[in-house]
C-alpha cells in the first residue's frame, strides 16, 4: 500500500488494535501494580479514562455497570447530619482517607474528609457514561462544595483545604456545572476574567496570567468557555483567529503542547479538540496525526504511550483513542470536544436534563 | 512483640534517592521488618484499612509495608492527632507516595501545631523536589513554607538548579513567577533569561519569562524599550532562523500596536526572507499584510498587500508549511472574502471534507 509520497507503508504497523485496547482498559479497572501508587488519590480519574475509553470503543458491555456505579457513589462526600461540611462536598478520588464504605447518606464526620474538584468532575462523567440518572447525587451539596473552591481571581483550588490553583480546575468546575445543568456553583464572570488574563503574548493560553501558553491549559480555557456558552462573547473574531493560529502551529506530525517541545499523543486530543471547538480542526493534516498516534500504540499490551516505544498508561490510551475519534477513525464513537464524553453519553445527559427541567422542584 | 527499636526515617539524608532506596530495600527484604502494628509505641492506635466495599475498582496491589504505613496514617488522621510520631509517619508516607495531597496537608497542620523548625522543612522539601520535580504537591508545599517564613531568599537559586536539569519544567517556572511577583525580585531576572537564551535560543519558557519580566518592569510602551526588544529578537532570529519562539515573541510584542505600523519592519523582514527564511517568517509577513489591509479600512490600494498576502499563503501551502496547507488556503480565502473586490472571475474554492486515511 503506497501513501501519498509513493513510499510503501507497512499496513500492519498502522492498524488500530481495538480489542487490545478493550482488554487494556478492562485490566486498568481490575488491579494495578504497586508502582502506580502515586495514582491512589486519583483512582476515580483512572476509572473515567477506562469507562470513557470503553464507551468510545463501543465496548461498555464488558463492564459490570451496577457494581461500578455503587463504587463511584461510595466516593461521594455527603453532608453530615448537621450540614457543617457543605463546603467539602462532592466526590473523593478514592477511599484513601479511610472513611467507611457507604453509598448513601448522611455523611460520616471526619476531620480530613473532603472532595476534589477533578474527582467530582470525573465521578459525575463516569456515572453519566454508565447510564446512571444521578438521582443519588446531592447536587446542591456538590455545588456548595464547588463554590467553596473558587478564588477571588476566578480560578479554583482542587480541595477546600487549599492546593495549587490553575486552568485545569476552572475546566473541571465548568464541567461540573454543565453536567449538573446549574451555573450557580461558580462566579462565571470571575472565571471568564481569569481565562482572559491567562492569554499569552503568543496567543496561546497558559495555566494563569503570565505563564507560558500550553496545549493543555488552552484546551481547558476554550472548552470551559464553550461549556459556558461564552466563547464568542469573550474573544472577538480577531482574537479567536490568533488562538486558532497558535493551536494549528502545534502540529508537527502529531501534536506538541508548547513551541519547540516534542510531540506527545495526548495533545492530539488537547489541541485537536480545541481546534475542533474553534472550527478549524478540518484544516489539520489527518494522516500525519493518525500515523503519529498509531506509532505510540502498544501492540502487545494495548493502550497508547506519549511517545513510540514507551510504556502505555491509561491517560495516553484514552486520549490517543479520543484523538483518533476526532479525525473520524471508523468504529469509534464521536467525542464531544468540550465535555470529553462520547456523543452517546452526552445524549443520555441531555435526556436527564430534559427530565429534570420538567420536575416542579430543583 | 517487636524487638527492633523504633526507626524514624525522618532525616533529610535519607531523602536523597540513593539513601532512601537502600533504607527501604533493607527494610523490605529484611524478614525481621517491624511494621507499625508490631511496635509497642503504636499499640494504642487501631490501624484503619482502606475500604473499597465488595467490588473494588482500579485496586492498587500494595505491599505489606505500604499498607502498614498508610493504615496507621489513616488512624492518625481520624484522631486528628498532633504529635511527633504523627509527623514522622507523614515522612514515611511521603516517601512511599509523595503525590498524596492529604498527607502533605496533615503534615502542614502538624508543622504548625508542633511549631517545627521551618528552616529544616525547607531543607527537606528541597531534597524531595530535587528527586521528584514534576510533582504538584511538593511545589505547593514549598510555596506554603516560603510564605510562612516570609523568606524567598533561597528560591531563585533553587529554581535555577532545578531548571538546570530541565529548563522547561512548568512547575519550576510557575513557582519562579510566583516568587518574583510576590516578593518583587525582578532585579537580575532579565539577565538570567538572557543566559538561558544564550544556552538555548529555542527555549520557549525562557522567551515567555522574558515577556513576563519586561511587561512587569519597563513595559513595552516606551518606544526605546520596544525597539531594543525588536532588535534583540531579530538578532536571535538571524542566529537560528527556524525558531517559532522568537517569531512568536516578535509578533506578540508588536501585534497590538499593529504589525504594519512599526517603521521599517516590513523592509527588515523582507530582507531576512532572502537569507533567513522560515515558515514563521512567511506567516509573519502574511499577518503584517493583513494588518496593513485592516488599517486601510477599505480605502485605496488594497489590491497590492492583498495579492502579496495571497501569494505568501500559497507559498506556505505549497512549499514552506505543507502540513498546514488546508489551513493556509483557508486563511487565503478569508483574506479574499474580507478584503477582496468580490471579482466573480476569481474562483473561491471550498475544500472537500477530509476522509480518514486507511479507514474502512
Amino acid at each position: 500500500m503506497a501513501d501519498e509520497d509513493g513510499s510503501f507503508v507497512d499496513f500492519e504497523q498502522i492498524d488500530f488494535l481495538r480489542d487490545r485496547h478493550v482488554k487494556f482498559f478492562q485490566r486498568c479497572l481490575q488491579v494495578l501494580p504497586e508502582r502506580y501508587s502515586s495514582l491512589e488519590t486519583s483512582r476515580l480519574t483512572i476509572v473515567f479514562f477506562a469507562l470513557s475509553g470503553l464507551d468510545v470503543l463501543d465496548a461498555l458491555d464488558v463492564v459490570n455497570k451496577p457494581s461500578l456505579t455503587e463504587w463511584i457513589y461510595s466516593l461521594q462526600v455527603l453532608p453530615t447530619d448537621d450540614q457543617s461540611n457543605l463546603g467539602r462536598c462532592g466526590f473523593r478520588g478514592s477511599s484513601h482517607i479511610g472513611v467507611p464504605y457507604s453509598t448513601k447518606g448522611p455523611g460520616c464526620p471526619h476531620p480530613f474528609d473532603s472532595a476534589h474538584v477533578a474527582m467530582t468532575y470525573t465521578g459525575l462523567a463516569s456515572l453519566i457514561i454508565l447510564g446512571d440518572d444521578l438521582s443519588r447525587v446531592n447536587k446542591q451539596a456538590c455545588l456548595a462544595g464547588l463554590k467553596a473552591l473558587q478564588l477571588e481571581d476566578g480560578s479554583f483550588y482542587a480541595v477546600p483545604e487549599g492546593s495549587e490553583n490553575d486552568m485545569r480546575f476552572v475546566y473541571c468546575a465548568a464541567c461540573i456545572c454543565y453536567m449538573l445543568n446549574d451555573w450557580t456553583g461558580m462566579d462565571v464572570k470571575k472565571a471568564i476574567d481569569y481565562i482572559r488574563r491567562s492569554m499569552s503574548y503568543d496567543n496561546g493560553i497558559g495555566q494563569g496570567a503570565g505563564l507560558e501558553s500550553h496545549g493543555g491549559s488552552t484546551f481547558c480555557a476554550i472548552a470551559a468557555l464553550c461549556l459556558m456558552g461564552k466563547l464568542e462573547e469573550v474573544f472577538p473574531k480577531r482574537e479567536l483567529d490568533r488562538i486558532r493560529r497558535w493551536c494549528i502551529m502545534r502540529q508537527q506530525n502529531g501534536f506538541h503542547g508548547r513551541p519547540n517541545k516534542p510531540v506527545d499523543t495526548c495533545y492530539s486530543f488537547w489541541v485537536g479538540a480545541t481546534l475542533e471547538l474553534l472550527d478549524v480542526f478540518r484544516y489539520t493534516n489527518f494522516e500525519k496525526n493518525r500515523n503519529y498516534i498509531l506509532s505510540t500504540q502498544d501492540r502487545l499490551v494495548g493502550g497508547f504511550a506519549k511517545w513510540p516505544d514507551s510504556h502505555p498508561d491509561p491517560l495516553h490510551a484514552y486520549f490517543g483513542i479520543c484523538g483518533l475519534s476526532l479525525i473520524g477513525e471508523s468504529n469509534l464513537r464521536r467525542v464531544h470536544p468540550a465535555l470529553n464524553i462520547s456523543d452517546r453519553a452526552l445524549e443520555h445527559m441531555q435526556q436527564l436534563h430534559r427530565t429534570m427541567e420538567t420536575l416542579p422542584c430543583c | 512483640t517487636c524487638s527492633l527499636p523504633f526507626k524514624t526515617l525522618g532525616g533529610v539524608e535519607n531523602m536523597k534517592c540513593g539513601g532512601f532506596m537502600s533504607v527501604l530495600t533493607d527494610l523490605v527484604s529484611n524478614p525481621a521488618y517491624c511494621g507499625f502494628r508490631d511496635r509497642k509505641e503504636w499499640a494504642d492506635l487501631e490501624p484503619v484499612p482502606q475500604d473499597d466495599g465488595p467490588n473494588p475498582v482500579v485496586k492498587i496491589a500494595y505491599s505489606d509495608k505500604f499498607t502498614d504505613v498508610f493504615d496507621y496514617f489513616r488512624a492518625l488522621l481520624k484522631k486528628d492527632e498532633k504529635s511527633e510520631r504523627a509527623l514522622a509517619l507523614t515522612t514515611e508516607a511521603i516517601e512511599l507516595n509523595a503525590a498524596n495531597y492529604t498527607v502533605w496537608h496533615y503534615r502542614r497542620v502538624l508543622l504548625q501545631a508542633l511549631q517545627k523548625d521551618l528552616r529544616e522543612e525547607m531543607r527537606y522539601i528541597t531534597a524531595i523536589i530535587e528527586d521528584q520535580p514534576k510533582n504538584y504537591q511538593v511545589w505547593h508545599h514549598r510555596r506554603m513554607v516560603v510564605e510562612w517564613l516570609n523568606d524567598p531568599s533561597e528560591e531563585l537559586d533553587f529554581i535555577a538548579e532545578i531548571l538546570s536539569q530541565d529548563n522547561k519544567n512548568y512547575h519550576a517556572w510557575q513557582h519562579r513567577q510566583w516568587v518574583i511577583q510576590e516578593y518583587k525580585l525582578w532585579d537580575g531576572e532579565l539577565d538570567y533569561v538572557e543566559e538561558l537564551l544564550e544556552e538555548d535560543v529555542r527555549n520557549n519558557s525562557a522567551w515567555n519569562q522574558r515577556h513576563f519580566v519586561v511587561s512587569h518592569t519597563s513595559g513595552y510602551s516606551d518606544p526605546s524599550v520596544l525597539e531594543q526588544e525588536v532588535q534583540y529578537t531579530l538578532k536571535q532570529i538571524k542566529k537560528a532562523p527556524h525558531n517559532e519562539s522568537a517569531w512568536n515573541y516578535l509578533k506578540g510584542i508588536l501585534q497590538d500596536r499593529g504589525l504594519s505600523s512599526h517603521p521599517g519592519l516590513l523592509e527588515q523582514v523582507l530582507e531576512l526572507k532572502e537569507t533567513h527564511c522560515s515558515p514563521y517568517l512567511i506567516a509573519f509577513l502574511v499577518d503584517l499584510y493583513e494588518d496593513m489591509l485592516e488599517s486601510m479600512d477599505g480605502g485605496q490600494g488594497q489590491e497590492e498587500p492583498l495579492s502579496k498576502a495571497l501569494v505568501l499563503c500559497e507559498l506556505l501551502a505549497r512549499e514552506t508549511d505543507t502540513i498546514r496547507k488546508e489551513y493556509w488556503r483557508y486563511v487565503a480565502r478569508s483574506l479574499q472574502t474580507r478584503f477582496g473586490s468580490g471579482d466573480p472571475s476569481v474562483p473561491t474554492v471550498e475544500t472537500e471534507p477530509q476522509t480518514t486515511p486507511a479507514s474502512d
